[in-house]
């Protein structure tokens, strides 16, 4: 007989053997230098290379690739998990410049799925990473979502 | 305050960053949500917000990093941020003070790069959001 441990353990496995590594979205976001100038500006950025579309070197904050939003946030067969569901976080890897105009796609899939147990109880952490390449198929940046669902006290 | 850091040299194990309080205003936010998007009530209003069971309007989490992007900007004008990544621990409230901060906590000087370890407090100086990054800086 199975644990309650046990049994969640074998249920994240069996999610990370079906699921990860596994592209579920593509979505194509046209990039303007506008909004990621006021972006910059609204963050507090100083530096002309993120906030004046004159520079030479404009280009957008690293950080920007967080805002922008694919189509899916989870593959359509993946099972719903109860629980309450909260952003936990967001990454970004920066790999090239992202310039005004440029036309990028963005290819979704699960990267992790974890469990963590803390004072409230048991979490699943799914982390979705979007891989953004620019039209020359410029790897420029990925960046992810941590999504935490706190698992319902039993 | 002290100078910009312009390369790898003008960094000492342990420094601590400047301080930066980002504007958390509901007007900046807006503003913020208009250009970028993530500008629905939960970020705008207080009263919607609340609704919701917020003790108020929330400043979104990709608005948080970018303010740790800027604070990192701030203190090296030349860096580049290679990797950065944030954990939200719990709702940055849109009109009240926070500061970030920042510490540096490995240098890499033959790759030119930084680790720095980085916070958004409110005024209880609670952590909010807190996470690293890793820096590229020039080597000459």
């Amino acid at each position: 007989m199975f644990t309650r441990g046990n049994r969640l353990e074998a249920d994240i496995d069996a999610l990370r053997a079906a699921f990860l590594n596994r592209e579920f979205d593509e979505a194509t976001f046209t990039i303007e230098g506008n909004s990621f100038a006021e972006y910059a500006r609204t963050c507090g950025e100083l530096d002309a290379r993120f906030t004046d579309p004159t520079d030479p070197n404009f280009q957008a904050p690293p950080t920007f690739v967080s805002t922008l939003v694919g189509g899916l946030a989870l593959p359509p067969d993946f099972p719903k998990l109860s629980g309450v569901t909260m952003d936990a976080g967001k990454g970004v890897e920066w790999k090239a410049p992202i310039r005004d105009g440029a036309t990028l796609t963005g290819k979704s899939h699960l990267h992790d799925i974890f469990e963590k147990t803390g004072r409230s109880g048991r979490m699943v952490f799914l982390v979705r990473r979007m891989e953004l390449y620019d039209e020359n198929g410029t790897h420029v940046a990925n960046a992810d979502t941590r999504t935490v669902i706190r698992e319902p006290s039993s | 305050m002290s100078a910009p850091v312009a390369t790898i040299d003008d960094v000492e194990f342990g420094v601590e960053l400047p301080t930066f309080s980002p504007d958390t205003s509901i007007d900046n936010i807006k503003r913020f949500g208009q250009h970028v998007g993530w500008g629905g009530p939960r970020f705008t209003d207080h009263e919607a917000a609340r609704k919701e069971g917020f003790p108020g309007a929330l400043v979104p989490g990709v608005m948080s990093q970018g303010f740790l992007g800027a604070m990192i900007h701030r203190w090296a004008p030349k860096a580049e941020i290679v990797v950065i990544d944030t954990v939200f621990r719990a709702p940055v409230l849109a009109d009240t003070p926070h500061s970030i901060a920042g510490v540096v906590t490995d240098v890499d000087e033959e790759a030119g790069t930084v680790e720095i370890d980085i916070t958004i407090a409110n005024a209880a100086r609670e952590t909010r959001v807190f996470g690293t990054a890793t820096v590229r800086l020039p080597i000459e």
